[in-house]
């Protein structure tokens, strides 16, 4: 028993190093790879701070102030011993640590890709089903149609034209923005998620304002990565219920809602959390096009900002956080995976 | 059936959850839309983004300023009045009593002693507007000194044009800050800024800043101690708003007062909407090209003018830009002190053949032109390779990023840079002195555009500095106009045009007030 129940631990913390170790490694490689591709890009980060008119002296200063005079692997140690200390440093451009900066940005990406998600997952998991089970029929034809407009139309132009459309001729949603003036600071941010903030003290103007404003680029997401997962299903779908097992089923006299939604569709599921968890991790990173169309304080016009003023510790913070969610999703799904996958549980056992 | 039934039911309950009583701005708050993702900093002392400088407008105020109208009009703000003497080199400026800052502390000359000193002290980005008067850190104690409290005495080390330096006092380095606050708040020497950079304010005019949320937002609140004209309005509010598509459509609704950054796509769509109007004026901001005589064959000023032959001027004013530019070949941008109306270059393809025929040049000519990424730059650097290729001037486009861009002009490594030039001040000798004069006559010694491209300027150097020191203004204005037509026929910069202005604004906002020069626009008249 007690050999048993250590050798458990022992597979358990293994298992747990093993995937601290990979993360780890994924983490330096990462920041690794965007420092020396943002200190080796033809971009002077001094320039951007003093301009085209400031005189040699001024250069001099901020170049010395921004420690650039020393060699590039001094530089990246003194970044990475900060980065181990949870020190992002100071983004120049708003001259708060980047990590406030981030914290800052970040929420209002998450609820307009949680919202974009779960829109695209609720509709097009059904609408891939549908797909594969009426394959060749007319249900499949404009689900796929649909999702190819969807796929192939720049988003930033459907943005525009639903803002028209919606926005300013029909006058359903508000605008452009994360919120109207009117409610500008009345709410306390706690979470740093509008919607969940106004919710969580009650005010029930503010939470309407902003799901008003967060609607249309929320469904404009949704229908870009319901584009994605539909046809993902579609094909997992189909492949399933070419399967013998399904055949099988229908043989044994199930239902076709037994053979379809719980035979196939199960084993169907699998596969798609990758999918989904994917299409997450995309939104996450922030759509630069639908957040500057919609004026969205997110991070992807953060980070992109960023960039084209040269302001590193802002670009590196950034990346080092979409390649953590990205690990973290990738070990969800994994989980996830194997909760699904009843093989993998009898793996272990 | 059913399916419209719940069409229309979610449609209702989004029209319940949008709130839509709420249709316009608040009716005490200018709502203003820019692009405003770029600035980093608000102290007055070193605000230098477009939208920065807006904002600080608002904000501080300086001892002179330029009335808008009529440029060569200057008009005491802090200062009651001010005096040179003969030699031009003393100038005393008696302050304005009575006035406060929004801290309730006194404006008074030693606060305009501390403000200017400190934005040489501080070797600020935009010290060089002051430091071309010949102040160093070491010598601005002497030099900038008030006497007692309501006089300030600036000794400036040669004779200049009076109205140099107050045009340069009126620009956004001059504005002046709560001496006695802001020394407060001084860490290691820091003269403040870091207090002043992005968190608080301390200056004496019509707002002040509540909140500035970087890359999204500033909000300005009514100063209670500014007893200046005023429309009255209590906040300001500067949001984010970087697709002028949808700035249009914000407008058009009335979510947004003030529309800055709109297109040309955008004026047609909104002149047929009653609710919406434009405010036109003209930004002192000048598109040119630059070419680098370090070249060999852009060292023969034939080849020069044979380029200068070959760019359609009006045609793409007209198709292209759509009035936001007019065509301006000169270094004075029209409405500064010695303007002239002189454009002697359109496109003329078998001139330009017969110049670099006479040049020597056979066969083809390729430049590498270095363009920024961004419209209206990839407009006209398109328009102007496809005209410059029917003489066998073949432009190697590279659109690069800002920031490499400014790397490569700065660095001299190219054969064109296709550029801006924006004034500081609304004083000729802002462009003169980066157009035309070289390193070794400028009194500062500091590096122009002129050197930039490798062009010695020769007399036109002198010229430039012997007018910016001319005490009679006619004298000064006559030598601008002559200065002018040689350098346009001279130099290696390829004047192409002027930016125009169209601010589109709703009809119920009166008394917007555009600058001359880039962001100077003032907001404090606005009723609503």
């Amino acid at each position: 028993m007690p050999a048993v129940l250590i050798n458990r631990v022992l597979g358990i913390t293994g298992r747990i190093l093993t995937l601290l170790l990979t993360v780890g490694i994924t983490l330096i490689g990462l920041v690794a790879l965007t420092f020396c591709i943002g200190r080796v890009v033809p971009i002077d980060p001094v320039l951007s701070v003093v301009g085209q008119k400031a005189s040699e002296e001024v250069y001099q200063r901020v170049f010395l102030e921004m420690g650039l005079d020393k060699p590039l692997w001094q530089q990246f140690v003194v970044y990475a011993g900060k980065l181990v200390r949870g020190d992002f440093g100071i983004s120049f451009v708003t001259n708060r640590p980047v990590l406030s900066d981030l914290a800052g940005f970040f929420p209002a990406t998450l609820e307009l890709a949680t919202l974009g998600l779960l829109a695209g997952t609720l509709i097009g998991v059904p609408a891939g089903v549908a797909a594969a089970y009426w394959h060749d029929k007319w249900p499949d034809y404009v689900i796929r149609f649909v999702g190819l407009i969807g796929y192939s139309v720049p988003i930033f132009w459907l943005g525009l034209v639903g803002l028209f459309v919606f926005y300013s001729r029909l006058d359903w949603v508000a605008g452009p923005g994360q919120i109207d003036v009117f409610y500008q600071g009345i709410v306390k941010p706690v979470t740093g998620s509008l919607l969940i903030d106004s919710l969580l003290s009650g005010e029930w103007e503010v939470f309407g304002n902003a799901l008003s404003h967060i609607v249309l680029p929320a469904a404009l997401l949704g229908y870009y990565s319901l584009a994605y997962i539909s046809r993902m299903t579609r094909s997992m779908m189909l492949d399933q219920l070419s399967r013998e097992y399904v055949l099988t089923a229908r043989l044994k006299g199930a239902t076709e809602y037994r053979a379809v939604m719980l035979h196939a569709l199960r084993n169907a599921a699998i596969p798609l959390v990758t999918v989904i968890a994917l299409s997450y991790g995309g939104l996450l990173e922030g759509s630069v096009l639908v957040e500057t169309v919609f004026a969205w304080p997110g991070i992807g016009n953060y980070i992109a900002s960023s960039l084209f003023r040269a302001d590193i510790n802002a670009v590196l913070g950034g990346t080092v956080l979409v390649g953590a969610v990205f690990i973290l999703l990738n070990m969800v799904s994994d989980v996830v995976y194997q909760m699904l996958d009843p093989r993998s549980n009898l793996r272990r056992r | 059936m059913r399916v419209k039934k719940l069409i229309n039911g979610a449609a209702l309950v989004l029209a319940l959850a949008t709130g839509q009583a709420l249709a316009e701005t608040p009716k005490n708050t200018l709502v203003v839309a820019d692009a405003i993702d770029d600035i980093i900093t608000l102290d007055p002392g070193e605000v230098s983004e477009v939208g920065g400088v807006l904002a600080a407008n608002q904000i501080y105020q300086p001892l002179l300023t330029a009335a808008t109208d009529d440029s060569s009009k200057i008009i005491g703000v802090l200062a009651e009045s001010w005096t040179a003497s003969p030699d031009g080199k003393t100038h005393t400026f008696k302050m304005r009593p009575g006035l406060k800052f929004a801290s309730g502390n006194p404006v008074t000359a030693r606060d305009a002693e501390y403000s200017l000193r400190r934005v040489v002290q501080m070797k600020s980005r935009s010290a060089f507007i002051l430091t071309q008067f010949g102040f160093t850190p070491e010598n601005v104690k002497d030099r900038i000194k008030a006497t007692d409290d309501m006089t300030l005495v600036i000794e400036i080390g040669d004779t200049y044009a009076p109205s140099f330096l107050y045009y340069c006092l009126s620009s956004y380095v001059g504005g002046i800050v709560d001496s006695k606050l802001v020394q407060e708040h001084e860490v290691n020497g820091d003269f403040g800024n870091a207090w002043l950079k992005v968190e608080n304010s301390a200056g004496s005019g019509p707002y002040v800043l509540s909140r500035w949320e970087p890359k999204q937002s500033i909000m300005l609140t009514r100063n209670p101690n500014y007893t200046g004209e005023t429309g009255g309005l209590e906040r300001i509010f500067l949001q984010h708003i970087p697709e002028s598509a949808a700035q249009r459509l914000l407008l058009e609704k009335g979510d947004i007062d003030i529309a800055n950054k709109l297109g040309p796509d955008d004026f047609g769509a909104i002149e047929e909407n009653p609710d919406v109007g434009f405010v036109d004026g003209r930004s002192g901001t000048i598109y040119y090209m630059g070419l680098n005589v370090r070249n060999e064959h852009l060292a023969k000023p034939k080849v020069v003018q044979a380029l200068k032959y070959l760019v359609d001027y009006q045609g793409i004013a007209d198709t292209i830009s759509r009035g936001t530019v007019e065509v301006h070949q000169t270094l004075v941008p029209k409405g500064f002190l010695g303007e002239i109306d002189y454009n002697p270059y359109k496109l003329d393809i078998e001139k330009a053949k017969a110049l670099l025929g006479e040049a020597g040049i056979s066969g083809e000519l390729t430049l590498d032109t270095v363009v920024w990424n961004t419209p209206p730059y990839t407009d006209f650097a398109q328009a102007i390779q496809a005209t410059m290729a029917q003489a066998g001037v073949k432009l190697n486009l590279e659109v690069v990023d800002g920031q490499q861009w400014l790397e490569r002009y700065r660095s001299s490594n190219l054969d064109i840079w296709l550029g801006l030039w924006g004034p500081d001040y609304p004083d000729p000798h802002s462009n003169a002195k980066a157009f035309a004069v070289n390193k070794q006559d400028a009194p500062d010694g500091s590096a122009g555009l002129a050197d930039r491209f490798g062009w010695a300027a020769g007399s036109l150097s002198q010229d430039a500095m012997a007018a910016v020191r001319e005490q009679d203004t006619d004298k000064r204005r006559a030598m601008y106009e002559t200065l002018q037509k040689a350098h346009t026929d001279t130099s290696p910069f390829l004047y192409m045009f002027q930016q125009v202005r169209k601010v589109g604004v709703r009809s119920s906002i009166k008394g917007v007030v555009l600058g001359q020069t880039f962001a100077d626009d003032r907001y404090w008249n606005v009723i609503k």
